[in-house]
C-alpha cells in the first residue's frame, strides 16, 4: 500500500506560500490610502444610499400612496425587491455551507465575500417587509411579546409571519457564521497591527479576535461547529426561500398557488445570488489584484453554477406552464397567457430572454474565460430576476378573477428611489466590509492550499 | 536544522512552559505525536489554519458539542410548537380562514425555523464557551515570534505544570521532533499585570450603566403622574379633520357641529311600522285596540314563540327593572315602597297578581289587555316612568309574558297543578 | 481537503466473474416464481385485473426508480468532477444499464392500455368521455392521455434512459483499456445537456405514469417528489449493492466505510429532500384548500388511509432522518444495511400511497344507467388500505427482473480502473 503526498515541498518554501497569502489578503485593508476607484465607487454607492433615505422618509411621514400600490395590485415593487434581495444573499450561504459539505475547496477565494453579501442583502431585503406595513414603528407587533391588548398574540398560521421568523433566523445564522468564519482572520489582522505598531486598530480587531490563538485544541471544536452551522445553514437556505415562495404559493390566485414554487424560488435564487457575487468580485478581483486566489476555474465554475440552476428555473415555467394547461383551470391558463401578451409581455419578455436564454452561453468555455462578458451576462440576469418576480407578482394582481377588478400598474419615483437607495446601501456596506475586514478567509485558503500536507510522511527525512 | 534554545532574561516571572516553533504542518503533526506518546496532556499545538491529522495525534477526543447542539435544536422545535399552541390555539383563538386553531401543517415553518435558530446559537455560543474563549490575552502572547501564528508559523507550547514536565528533557524532546526554535516563555513578574487594566473595567462598568439608561427612562415614563397629554410621536390617525357630535362648528349660526335630525327621515332599524310589535296594537278599519295576545312574529320575520326561552328572559329582565317597585312576587311591595315607609311614607306600586274581587274591584294588571301592559311598560303610567328607552320591544313582550306567567301562577285552582306534581302540596 | 491519492490495492478483486449470472439466476427465479403468483392472484382477485394492474404500476415505478436515482449520481459526478463516487461509479453504471429490459417489463402496461383495458387509468375509461361528468378533463383526453400518445412518450422516455445510460457506461469502460482522460472530458462535456434530458424526461414519466392515475388531480411539484423518493431508493440499492458485491469479495480493498458514509449522506440527504417536497405539496394544498387539489389529500388524511400516511412520516422520515443524522449509522455495515432495506421498503410504501387510494373508483347508477365517476369520489369508507398479497408478490416479481437486469450488466471490471480520479476516490476520507 503506498501512499503518495500530491505536492512535495521544501522546508521553508510552504511557509513562503503561507505568508504571500496573508499579505495579498491583509494588504487590501491595510493600504494607507484607499484605492481612487474605491472612493469613487463609494461616493456613488453613498448618493444613492441618500436618495433611498430620503424616499423613506417621505415614506414614513406620508403613507404608502407614495408608491404606486393600489387596491388590486397591492404587492408590487415592494415585495418584488423583498424577494430580489432576499434571493441574492442565498449564493452567499451556498458558497459559504453547501460547497463546504461537498467538499468543494475551491469555495475558500470567495466565501467570505458571499458571505458578506447576504448579510447585507438580507439586511437590504429585509426593509421592505417592514416598511411595505405602513406604520413600521408598529413592527414589533409581530413578535409574540406580551401586551395590554388582550395580549393579543400574532398569527403564525400566516406565511408572513413564517417570513418573519425565516428571514430573521437566517439574518442571526448569516451573521454568526460570517464572524465566527471572521474570527482566526481578524486575530491575523490583530497580529498583523501589533507588528506593525497600530495600537487602536490592533486593540479592535483584538477584542473582535476573541484573543484567538490557533490552539489545536480549539480548531477541533471550531471545525465541528463550523460543519454543523454549514450543516444548518443548509436546510435553513432552502426554508427560506421557500417560505418567502410560500407567501404566494398559500394563496389561491392563479399563477401563484402552485405546488413547485418552493425548489422552484430556492433554484432562482442561487441563480441570482451566484450573478450577484460575480458582478461584486470580478471588478474588485481586478482592481485589487486577487487573480491567483479568485482563479478563474472558480470563476468558470459559478458560471456552470449558473446555467444549472437557470435550467431549473427554465424547467419549472415549462412545468408550470404544462400543468397549467393539464389542470383544466381556465384562470390558471388565461393567467399565463396574459404573462406572455397581457400588459407586463414586455417584462415576461425580459425575463425569459434573460433568466432562459443568456445563461445558455456560459456552454461556451471562452465566454467562461471572458470576465468582462460574464460582468454583463450577470447583470442581465439579475435584471432577469427582478422581472421574473415582478412577473409573477404584477400578473397575477393585475388579471385576477373578475374582469372588473383588473388593474393597471405605474411605479413611482419613490418606489424607484427606494429600490436604488438599496442598491447603493448594498454596494457601500459592501466597499466598506472590503476596505475593514478580511475579504478572503485567509486561514481557510492556507488550509486548503497543497502546502498544508507539507512536511507530510512522504518528506520525512527531508530536513535536518 | 539548527536549533536555538533562549536562555530567560533577568527579571522574569515563573516559567510558564515552552514555545517550540516548526516549520511545515508535517512536522507539527510528528512531533506533537511524539509528545503525546510521551505522556504529557498539559500541551496544546497552534496554527494558522487546522491541520489535517492533528486531532489524533494529540490524542484530543471529539468533542460533544454536536449532541448538545441536536438538544438545542429539538428544544427549539417542540419551544416553537409550543409557542404557537399557546399564542393561537389556547390563549386567544381565531378563526382564521376556517383553519384549526392548532394546524399542525401551518405550524411546521416556524417550528423549523425556531429549531435551527436555536441549534445555530448553541452552536455558536457553546464551541465558544467550551473553547473558553474570549481570553483576550494568553502567556505566549508575550514571546514576539508567537505573532506569527496566525501568519505561517507551527507552535507546540508545552505547559510547565505537567507531570512530566523538565525543561531538558522536554526541550530536548521537542527539539528531536524537528524544532527549529524552542523558548522559554516566563510570566510577568509584575503581579498587577496579572489582572484586568483598570481602565477596562472602568468601561465595562461604565458602558452598561449607559445601556441602561434607555430602560430607565421608559420604566419612569411608564409611572407618570404628569397632567400633560401623551407626547405622540407618530401622531397616526389621533387627531382627525372631522367634527364629532358635541364640538363646536363656526359655520352655522348656532355654531353646533351637531344638525339634529333630519326631517322627514327615519335611522334604519328605527322604522317601526309594525303597530302589533311595536305598540302592542291591533288596527283595522274599525280603528286599534290592545291586542290580547302577542305578536305573531318579531320584525325580522322569526316567528314570535312563547316558551320557555322567552318567560326566562322575561323572569330575567322583569328582575332586573321592575321589581324594585313591583316586587318579585309582582304584590307591588318591592324596595322602593319598602323605603318609603322607612321615611314615614306610604305607597305602594301596583299589585300586578290579583285577580279582581268579588265586585270587580282591583286586579287591574290581570284584567288589562297584553298590548296595554305592553304599552304602560313602554309609556309608564302616573308615577311610572316609561321603560321605552331601556327596555327593547322584545323584552317588554317577554316581561309581559312573564308578568302573565305570575298571574296565573298566583291566582291558580288545584286543577291546574299537574297531575305528577299534586301530591306535592301539604 | 485531502488532495491523497491511492493505487488500487494488488490483491483487489475487481472483475464480476460468475457474480452477475448468480444476480442474474437469482433475479430470473424471482420474477417467475413470484410472478405466476402474481397472474393467479391477479386472476383470483375478481375485479377484472384491475389490483393486479395497479400493483404493477406501483412495483414497476419502484423498479424504474433504482436506475433513474442512480443515473442522476452518474451525470452529477461527471459534471461537477466528483471524486468521491469513483469507486462506486460503475456499479451505478451496471444499476442504469437495467433501463432496457425495465422498459420492456413496463409494457405490459402500455400493451393493456393500447388494447383498451379501462380499469386502470380513469381517462382511459369511456365514462371518462362524459363532458357533463368531468368538464375540465377534456381537453387532455384527446390531446394528451390517449393511449398512442402515452405509449408514444413511454417509449421515448426509455429510449432517452437508455440512450443516455449506455453512452456514459460505454465510455467508462473504454476508459478501463485506454485510461484516456480525455474521455473524462467527453463525458463532463455530455454531462450537461445529458442532465436537462433527465430532468425533462424523469418530471414527465411521474406525470404521465403515476399523477394521471388520478386524472382530475395535478401538482406542479410531483415531478420533482418522485425524483426525491427514486433517490432514497437508489442511494439504499446502492448500499446493498456495494456491501453484497464486497461480500462476494470482491473491490474488498477500495470501497471502505467512508465510501459508505457518503452513500449513508446521500440517503439521509434525499430522506429530507423527499420530505421538504412531500410537506410543500401537502402544506400548500391544504392551505389553498381548493377542492379539486384538496380530494387527492382528502382521502388520505382522513378514513382508513390516515394511518399509512402517518406511517410514511414517521417511517420513511422523521425515523431514519434523526438516526442518518449521526456518524456511525452510516459507517457500520449492519446499520447502513438496515436502513438500506427500511428505506426501501418505505419507498415502496410511498409510491404505493401515491396510488392506490386511487384503486377505489365511485360508481353510481342512473336507473339503471351505470355511470363511472372515477377516482377519489365518494364516501370515505369506500376507500380501504386493504392491503392484499398481490400487491406483494408483483412488487417482489419485478423486483426480481431488476435483479436480473442489473445482473445482466454485472460483468467485467466492477470499478473504473484507469479513470483518472479513481486514487483520490480510493483515498477518500471524511471531514
Amino acid at each position: 500500500m503506498s501512499t503518495e503526498a500530491a505536492v512535495v515541498h521544501e522546508p521553508g518554501k510552504a511557509r513562503e506560500a503561507f505568508r504571500a497569502i496573508t499579505r495579498d489578503v491583509s494588504s487590501v485593508a491595510e493600504a494607507q490610502k484607499p484605492h481612487k476607484l474605491w472612493l469613487v465607487a463609494l461616493a456613488i454607492a453613498v448618493t444613492a444610499f441618500l436618495i433611498g433615505v430620503y424616499s423613506v422618509y417621505v415614506l414614513v411621514t406620508t403613507g404608502i400612496g407614495v408608491w404606486g400600490n393600489h387596491n388590486m395590485v397591492d404587492w408590487a415593487w415592494d415585495i418584488t425587491n423583498f424577494v430580489w434581495w432576499i434571493g441574492i444573499g442565498h449564493a452567499g450561504t451556498l458558497i459559504s455551507a453547501v460547497l463546504y459539505l461537498t467538499r468543494q475547496t475551491w469555495r475558500v477565494s470567495i466565501n467570505r465575500a458571499a458571505e458578506a453579501m447576504t448579510i447585507f442583502a438580507v439586511m437590504c431585503a429585509g426593509l421592505f417587509p417592514l416598511l411595505h406595513t405602513g406604520r413600521p414603528w408598529f413592527a414589533w407587533w409581530m413578535l409574540p411579546l406580551p401586551n395590554d391588548m388582550g395580549s393579543m398574540w400574532p398569527q403564525f398560521r400566516s406565511p408572513l409571519m413564517w417570513d418573519v421568523f425565516a428571514v430573521s433566523t437566517y439574518l442571526t445564522v448569516s451573521i454568526l457564521f460570517w464572524y465566527m468564519g471572521m474570527v482566526p482572520d481578524l486575530a491575523t489582522f490583530r497580529d498583523r497591527c501589533a507588528m506593525q505598531g497600530k495600537k487602536i486598530r490592533a486593540i479592535i480587531y483584538g477584542v473582535l479576535s476573541l484573543g484567538w490563538r490557533g490552539s489545536a485544541r480549539h480548531w477541533h471544536r471550531y471545525e465541528r461547529a463550523y460543519l454543523i452551522l454549514a450543516g444548518l445553514s443548509t436546510p435553513l437556505v432552502f426554508s427560506v426561500h421557500s417560505v418567502v415562495s410560500f407567501d404566494f404559493a398559500t394563496s389561491q390566485l392563479p399563477g401563484w398557488h402552485t405546488t413547485i414554487f418552493p425548489p422552484y424560488f430556492v433554484a432562482g435564487a442561487i441563480f441570482s445570488g451566484f450573478a450577484m457575487v460575480l458582478t461584486l468580485l470580478l471588478p474588485l478581483r481586478f482592481l485589487f489584484n486577487l487573480q491567483h486566489i479568485i482563479k478563474q476555474e472558480h470563476i468558470g465554475a459559478m458560471c456552470k453554477i449558473m446555467l444549472g440552476t437557470g435550467m431549473m428555473v427554465g424547467i419549472a415555467y415549462a412545468t408550470e406552464f404544462f400543468i397549467a394547461w393539464y389542470s383544466g383551470n381556465p384562470f390558471e391558463l388565461f393567467a399565463f397567457r396574459s404573462r406572455a401578451f397581457g400588459p407586463f409581455w414586455w417584462a415576461y419578455f425580459a425575463m425569459v430572454s434573460c433568466n432562459v436564454l443568456v445563461p445558455q452561453f456560459f456552454w461556451v468555455k471562452w465566454v467562461r474565460n471572458n470576465n468582462i462578458l460574464i460582468w454583463v451576462l450577470c447583470i442581465l440576469i439579475n435584471v432577469g430576476m427582478w422581472f421574473e418576480r415582478f412577473v409573477i407578482i404584477a400578473t397575477s394582481l393585475a388579471r385576477s378573477f373578475l374582469p372588473s377588478a383588473w388593474a393597471h400598474y405605474h411605479p413611482t419615483r419613490y418606489d424607484v428611489g427606494l429600490f436604488v437607495g438599496t442598491i447603493g446601501m448594498f454596494v457601500m456596506f459592501f466597499l466598506l466590509f472590503f476596505r475593514f475586514l478580511p475579504v478572503i478567509a485567509m486561514s481557510e485558503v492556507k488550509g486548503a492550499s497543497p502546502e498544508a500536507h507539507a512536511g507530510g510522511p512522504a518528506t520525512k527525512g527531508g530536513h535536518h | 536544522m539548527a536549533t536555538e534554545i533562549e536562555t530567560n532574561g533577568n527579571g522574569e516571572g515563573e516559567l510558564y512552559g515552552l514555545l517550540a516553533e516548526f516549520d511545515t504542518p508535517g512536522e507539527l503533526v510528528e512531533a506533537a505525536r511524539k509528545v503525546h506518546d510521551a505522556g504529557i496532556t498539559e500541551f496544546d499545538c497552534y496554527s494558522p489554519f487546522p491541520v489535517h491529522g492533528i486531532d489524533p495525534a494529540m490524542g484530543i477526543k471529539r468533542t460533544i458539542l454536536p449532541l448538545i447542539i441536536f438538544g438545542g435544536g429539538f428544544s427549539g422545535a417542540m419551544g416553537g410548537l409550543a409557542l404557537q399552541w399557546y399564542c393561537n390555539a389556547h390563549a386567544w383563538t381565531w378563526n382564521i380562514s376556517g383553519k384549526p386553531t392548532w394546524s399542525i401543517p401551518a405550524n411546521i415553518p416556524v417550528a423549523y425555523e425556531c429549531a435551527i435558530l436555536i441549534a445555530a446559537l448553541t452552536s455558536f455560543l457553546g464551541m465558544w464557551i467550551f473553547n473558553k474563549l474570549p481570553q483576550v490575552w494568553h502567556p505566549f502572547f508575550r514571546r514576539d515570534r508567537f505573532a506569527h501564528v496566525t501568519d505561517d508559523a507551527f507552535f507546540i507550547g508545552i505547559e510547565a505544570r505537567d507531570r512530566r514536565f523538565d525543561q531538558d528533557k522536554t526541550t530536548k524532546l521537542l527539539q528531536d521532533a524537528g524544532a527549529i526554535n524552542v523558548e522559554n516563555v516566563y510570566l510577568d513578574p509584575d503581579p498587577a499585570k496579572k489582572q484586568m487594566p483598570k481602565w477596562i473595567t472602568a468601561f465595562i462598568v461604565a458602558s452598561t450603566a449607559f445601556a441602561l439608561v434607555p430602560f430607565a427612562i421608559a420604566a419612569k415614563a411608564r409611572n407618570s403622574k404628569s397632567t400633560e397629554p401623551h407626547i405622540h410621536i407618530f401622531p397616526d390617525m389621533d387627531y382627525q379633520p372631522k367634527y364629532k357630535s358635541d364640538q363646536m362648528m363656526d359655520v352655522f349660526a348656532d355654531e353646533r357641529a351637531n344638525r339634529g335630525e333630519i326631517q322627514g327621515t327615519v335611522a334604519r332599524g328605527w322604522l317601526t311600522t309594525d303597530d302589533l310589535f311595536y305598540r302592542g296594537l291591533e288596527t283595522s278599519e274599525a280603528g286599534a285596540k290592545w291586542t290580547t295576545a302577542f305578536p305573531k312574529t318579531y320584525p325580522d320575520g322569526r316567528p314570535f314563540v312563547v316558551d320557555m326561552d322567552l318567560l326566562q328572559r322575561g323572569r330575567n329582565r322583569f328582575e332586573i327593572y321592575c321589581t324594585p317597585c313591583h316586587g318579585y312576587d309582582g304584590r307591588g311591595n318591592g324596595m322602593i315602597p319598602e323605603r318609603v315607609k322607612l321615611t314615614g311614607g306610604l305607597w305602594q306600586a301596583r299589585n300586578l297578581i290579583e285577580a279582581p274581587d268579588k265586585d270587580g274591584k282591583g286586579g287591574v294588571a290581570v284584567q288589562m289587555p297584553n298590548g296595554q301592559l305592553f304599552n304602560t311598560i313602554s309609556n309608564g303610567y302616573n308615577t311610572m316612568m316609561g321603560y321605552a328607552a331601556q327596555i327593547p320591544h322584545a323584552d317588554r313582550w317577554a316581561i309581559v309574558a312573564y308578568v302573565r306567567a305570575l298571574q296565573r301562577a298566583q291566582n291558580a285552582a288545584q286543577t291546574d297543578i299537574p297531575a305528577d306534581q299534586q301530591g306535592s302540596l301539604r | 481537503m485531502s488532495a491523497l491519492t491511492k493505487s488500487l490495492h494488488p490483491d483487489d478483486k475487481v472483475k464480476a466473474g460468475k457474480l452477475g449470472s448468480g444476480m442474474v439466476k437469482v433475479g430470473i427465479g424471482l420474477a417467475a416464481l413470484f410472478g405466476i403468483l402474481s397472474i393467479i392472484l391477479g386472476a383470483v382477485h375478481g375485479d377484472n385485473w384491475k389490483r393486479f394492474f395497479y400493483a404493477y404500476v406501483i412495483g414497476w415505478m419502484f423498479i424504474v426508480s433504482i436506475p433513474i436515482g442512480m443515473l442522476w449520481l452518474v451525470l452529477l459526478h461527471h459534471l461537477v468532477r466528483g471524486r468521491w463516487a469513483t469507486a462506486v461509479r460503475r456499479l451505478c453504471e451496471c444499476m442504469t444499464l437495467a433501463f432496457p429490459v425495465v422498459f420492456i417489463f413496463g409494457l405490459p402496461i402500455i400493451i393493456a392500455l393500447l388494447a383498451g383495458y379501462s380499469d386502470l387509468y380513469y381517462w382511459n375509461h369511456p365514462d371518462a368521455r362524459n363532458a357533463a361528468l368531468n368538464p375540465h378533463m377534456q381537453h387532455k383526453l384527446s390531446a394528451w392521455l390517449t393511449p398512442f400518445w402515452f405509449a408514444f412518450r413511454f417509449v421515448v422516455y426509455g429510449a432517452i434512459y437508455t440512450g443516455i445510460s449506455m453512452y456514459f457506461a460505454k465510455k467508462s469502460r473504454e476508459q478501463d483499456d485506454s485510461g484516456d482522460p480525455k474521455i473524462s472530458d467527453r463525458m463532463r462535456i455530455a454531462s450537461g445537456p445529458a442532465m436537462i434530458l433527465y430532468a425533462f424526461t424523469t418530471c414527465a414519466l411521474a406525470f404521465d405514469v403515476l399523477m394521471s392515475i388520478a386524472p382530475k388531480w395535478y401538482s406542479t411539484i410531483y415531478g420533482v417528489g418522485y425524483w426525491a423518493t427514486s433517490e432514497v431508493g437508489a442511494f439504499s440499492a446502492l448500499a446493498l449493492l456495494v456491501l453484497w458485491v464486497q461480500r462476494n469479495g470482491r473491490l474488498v480493498h477500495s470501497i471502505n466505510e467512508e465510501h459508505y458514509h457518503d452513500i449513508g449522506k446521500w440517503n439521509f440527504s434525499f430522506t429530507f429532500f423527499w420530505a421538504y417536497t412531500a410537506f410543500s405539496q401537502f402544506m400548500l394544498q391544504w392551505y389553498g384548500n381548493m377542492p379539486e387539489e384538496t380530494v387527492w389529500y382528502k382521502y388520505r388524511m382522513f378514513g382508513e388511509w390516515q394511518w399509512v400516511s402517518i406511517a410514511i412520516l414517521v417511517g420513511y422520515w422523521a425515523f431514519p432522518f434523526v438516526f442518518l443524522m449521526s456518524r456511525w449509522t452510516k459507517r457500520i455495515v449492519p446499520s447502513l444495511v438496515f436502513f438500506s432495506v427500511w428505506q426501501l421498503a418505505f419507498h415502496w410504501l410511498n409510491l404505493y400511497w401515491n396510488a392506490m387510494p386511487s384503486y377505489d373508483w365511485e360508481v353510481t347508477y342512473e336507473g339503471t344507467q351505470k355511470l363511472v365517476q372515477g377516482p377519489l369520489m365518494g364516501s370515505l369508507a369506500h376507500h380501504h388500505v386493504g392491503l392484499s398479497a398481490v400487491d406483494f408478490t408483483v412488487w417482489i416479481a419485478l423486483v426480481g427482473v431488476l435483479i436480473a437486469a442489473i445482473g445482466r450488466n454485472l460483468t467485467g471490471n466492477l470499478i473504473p480502473t484507469k479513470d483518472p480520479t479513481l486514487g483520490m476516490s480510493l483515498a477518500h476520507e471524511q471531514l
